[in-house]
């Protein structure tokens, strides 16, 4: 419904150019994945919600600098961010993904500060190595805000409680489950949703009116506002897409009983984010933002459906005059969505009534730059309706402060569990992230993310028949979902499975072509068939369609090594550190590729790097006490594979590396007695042998390295192996001529 | 590398050839990195279509014998095995017939590691690189010379449809004595 939504808007905006139907013409290109147009149009504004738009557009289009001064211009640096939580996320994305660490940081804290709900601001916080216990962040006092904010929702006029009769009872029950789980994305039947719709209050300043249905910002997850019933309650107009990936966007266009003005849905996507946002219905009319349909509504309403949909009745009221906003748009919504029925046939009193709420909707939207949720409760009301102990009026049925409390703990109860697993395994400690995890009820365990969560724990802890049983259970319950497919991809690459790798990376390019995880998939087939050109092909293009997806970079930079091009693998690993300082593979990669061009400081450094991000690993340790032992710091890398062989019992391979360690220094007895260790563990592993062979010939036990020789030749090595133990053994013999 | 068809080698000479191309896994071709030139060639017949992978096009030499191929590497590299399409039954008297295989380090010091006498082949054909010894398992050169002597039926110029060359695959882990074979090793040897 985007199209016509876009035509309206613009005629709208011919009509009648004020900034606020800019911005909703705005918010309609940008739902329609046009930031550019977006861009165009919002390029120089200066009120808070345009600018915030503005930023948007142009973190799409990927001109970071600009959304930067948009979001908060340099010149004055005490100036608010514009949309509150949203947009400080936002601007935190753009510093981490200019390198601004510690001001990404601070600014994901705020987000937090603002909106507790905030998850992927958690997320970026963990990535980044920074989280706070999430016992901190989802405690009791996130509770209490967010119990404020509900507050400041909630006083729906009192006026107004004629629109319960309108209300759809079953929305306003789905709502108030909904207050407890915000976060779960449900369609309420039939309600339309909305998405976020950019919060466009300060247009509303500015125009006076509007209360915004939603908050706005393109942060998922909000509580929505809740019906608030009060007047407000912008409509959803109908598509709401939730969605706000461009992959995933779904338009929900059941609302709208076929008016064509829908439109106006501003929810802006934001690029990735999740959103989370339900279907708040928005009974009430509302407002939103559909200039065009209001007016048009209004006039039709004022005709003849002064029932059902009421704002008709509340909009009769108001001049078409696109600045009142005001817009019943319940025919805009769907259906379901009622919108309070003032008073049919009672203009005036409709009209006091709208004074009023237009009054409150100012207050309300002076006052609320900042939170994010729920913007629409006049704060004027509030103060009438008294603070704590307030009473919410949802969708007419009252809610009561000590219920939000109650709802706003469970959520975060489940959020403090999530949270903690998920900063857990990006410090890389697994196993305590996996006990994390186990604390979660069953339902929420047997989802796709959580699973897929617990699969990247085990593929961290070197586990990899567990990590492919929660992939594939993770798969199986959410096929639509590739988030962590990329690391499945890769255990089976582990595991040699290269039919079920095959069969996973068809499904998902099927699924959906343009995820880097499928074709991250897709290249680990390739590799795994040692056909690196293609396989760095397929890597090419998952880092085509995502520049910043940090691990198609390394598996770009592996291809690169295996095909020995290492200064193109030097320039993948470091464009994914660029992207992720933390991507410990990508330190590692480096240091491999130092390690084969013999700089054996760098690559002690970049070794060590990985070490210090991902302090349990096995593997990296043995690599590290390979580049000291190269360093001839032999004695700290005996110390460093003993801890590796410690952190990892089922490690052969920092045993095999100490023993090489001790041969080196020509300690061959403690060399021979840990490969002796080592052959029962492995015994069909041909390199072991041949080592024994080596260090018995180097003590000229002959018979004992002949027979080793034998074994380790029986045990099919590669070509260059036969090749090396053959002449060790035709060595041998020399001296017994 | 053995061929299905028959092969038969009886001091040097080769006979038939296989329409598939078939080499062992740890063998990985070379020739990529190698800078080819030939000693001539008739215009729209030269040196990169014997690097093309299509068995339509040919290298046709024009000039006198020997006719050669040069490969030449940026640095020493270990070769196993040169593997040739050629087919009497498309090129008759353009089929090369003796072959002699040359290494040095360039073309001042070449010196014959193999002959090699094809009697009608009809497909790939493996020239193994190895000695007798387990110590010349490979030749480790900066530079090949394929040197074709006669043609069959004593043509003057020859066609030669693909060329491909093979070296042992490096071990993935540096620093390592030995590779590894089990899974268990090679599992944990690397972070991907």
């Amino acid at each position: 419904m985007f199209k016509s939504a876009i035509f309206l808007c613009e005629r709208l905006f011919a009509e009648f150019p004020s900034e606020v139907n800019l911005q909703l013409l705005a918010a309609c290109y940008l739902q329609n994945n046009q930031a550019y147009s977006a861009y165009h149009i919002l390029k120089g504004t200066q009120t808070a919600q345009s600018r915030y738009l503005f930023a948007i557009s142009c973190f799409q289009m990927d001109l970071l600098s600009e959304a930067e001064t948009a979001l908060c211009n340099a010149n004055e640096p005490g100036g608010e961010i514009p949309n509150g939580a949203a947009g400080h996320y936002l601007l935190g994305l753009i510093y981490r993904y200019t390198d601004r660490k510690k001001s990404a940081i601070h600014h994901f804290r705020l987000a937090l500060s603002i909106d507790p709900l905030l998850w992927a601001a958690y997320e970026e916080l963990s990535v980044l190595g920074a989280a706070e216990e999430a016992t901190a962040v989802f405690g009791e006092a996130a509770a209490l805000c967010i119990q404020k904010q509900y507050l400041h929702q909630g006083a729906a006029t009192p006026d107004l409680q004629i629109s319960s009769e309108d209300y759809n009872l079953v929305s306003l029950r789905n709502f108030s489950s909904e207050d407890a789980c915000p976060r779960q994305v449900k369609h309420t039947q039939g309600n339309s949703y909305r998405d976020i719709p950019g919060n466009y209050h300060g247009a509303a300043v500015s125009s006076g009116a509007a209360s915004q249905p939603q908050n706005g910002g393109p942060s998922p997850f909000y509580n929505t506002p809740s019906p608030m019933a009060s007047h407000l309650s912008g409509v959803a107009p109908p598509p709401l897409c939730r969605n706000v990936q461009p992959n995933g966007s779904t338009l929900n266009t059941e609302n709208t009983d076929g008016s064509p003005r829908s439109v106006v849905n501003t929810t802006i996507q934001a690029p990735r984010r999740k959103f989370v946002d339900e279907g708040k219905l928005r009974k009430i009319s509302g407002r939103l933002f559909s200039d065009s349909g209001p007016r048009r509504s209004t006039r039709l309403s004022g005709d003849s459906r002064a029932n059902t949909n009421a704002n008709a009745s509340v909009v009769a009221g108001n001049g078409t005059n696109n600045s009142s906003k005001y817009h019943g748009s319940s025919k805009l919504s769907s259906v379901a969505l009622r919108t309070v029925t003032l008073r049919k046939g009672q203009p005036r009193a409709n009209e006091n009534i709208e004074e009023g709420l237009r009054n409150e909707a100012f207050d309300d939207a002076r006052a609320n730059m900042a939170p994010v949720t729920s913007s629409s409760v006049p704060s004027g009301d509030v103060r009438s309706l008294g603070q704590d102990g307030a009473t919410v009026l949802v969708g007419g049925v009252a809610i009561s402060g000590s219920k939000i409390i109650i709802g706003a703990s469970e959520v975060l109860g489940l959020l403090r569990i999530l949270g903690e697993g998920f900063r857990l395994s990006c410090l890389y400690r697994c196993q305590d992230a996996l006990d994390a995890y186990l604390r979660l009820p069953h339902k929420h365990y047997n989802t796709g993310w959580v699973m897929s969560q617990i699969g990247k724990a085990h593929f961290e802890l070197v586990d990899y028949l567990e990590a492919k049983q929660a992939f594939s259970l993770a798969h199986r319950v959410s096929p639509y979902s590739l988030e962590g497919m990329d690391v499945y991809s890769t255990v089976l690459y582990h595991l040699k499975e290269d039919t079920k790798l095959s069969y996973l990376a068809q499904e998902l390019i099927s699924t959906d072509r343009l995820a880097p995880q499928s074709w991250c998939a897709m290249g680990n087939c390739y590799s795994l068939q040692k056909d690196h050109e293609t396989a760095l092909k397929n890597f090419q293009r998952a880092v085509q369609l995502n520049p910043r997806f940090a691990y198609a970079h390394t598996l770009c930079g592996h291809e690169y090594v295996a095909l020995e091009d290492f200064e193109n693998g030097i320039k993948s690993y470091q464009n994914a550190l660029r992207i992720d300082y933390r991507h410990y593979n990508a330190w590692y990669g480096l240091g491999m590729i130092y390690l084969r061009q013999e700089k054996f400081e760098f690559s002690e450094h970049h070794f060590g790097m990985a070490f210090q991000i991902n302090s349990r690993s096995s593997v990296i340790m043995s690599f590290l006490g390979t580049a000291l032992h190269a360093l001839k710091k032999s004695e700290d890398a005996i110390k460093m594979m003993d801890r590796a062989i410690l952190a990892d019992k089922k490690n052969p391979l920092p045993m095999y590396q100490k023993a090489n360690i001790l041969m080196g220094l020509e300690k061959f007895d403690d060399a021979l007695e840990v490969l002796e260790e080592l052959k029962e563990y492995a015994p069909r592993e041909s390199s072991v042998h041949a080592l024994m062979g080596k260090i018995y010939k180097r003590c000229n036990m002959h018979e004992k390295a002949m027979l080793h020789f034998g074994i380790a030749l029986d045990l099919k090595p590669s070509a260059i192996d036969v090749a090396t133990i053959k002449a060790a053994i035709e060595k041998l013999h020399v001296p017994d001529e | 590398m053995a061929t299905e068809s028959s092969e038969s080698e009886e001091e040097g000479k080769i006979t038939g050839g296989n329409q598939h191309l078939i080499v062992e896994d740890d063998l990985r071709e070379m020739g990529k990195k190698a800078a080819w030139s030939v000693s001539s060639c008739k215009t729209g017949n030269g040196v990169s279509s014997v690097r093309d992978d299509n068995l339509e096009t040919y290298w046709q030499s024009d000039g006198a014998q020997p006719h050669l191929v040069n490969i030449q590497f940026q640095k020493k590299v270990k070769l196993q095995l040169v593997v040739l399409f050629v087919d009497f039954k498309l090129d008759e008297s353009y089929t090369p017939s003796k072959i002699s295989i040359r290494a040095g380090d360039g073309f001042h010091n070449l010196k014959e590691i193999k002959t090699v006498e094809l009697v009608k082949p009809t497909g790939w054909v493996y020239l193994s690189l190895s000695g007798n010894d387990p110590r010349e398992t490979f030749v480790n050169t900066f530079m090949l010379q394929i040197a074709v002597l006669s043609n069959h039926l004593n043509g003057r110029d020859t066609h030669v449809r693909q060329i491909k060359v093979y070296g042992p695959r490096p071990n993935s882990i540096p620093h390592q004595p030995f590779q590894f074979t089990s899974r268990e090793f090679i599992t944990y040897s690397i972070v991907r």
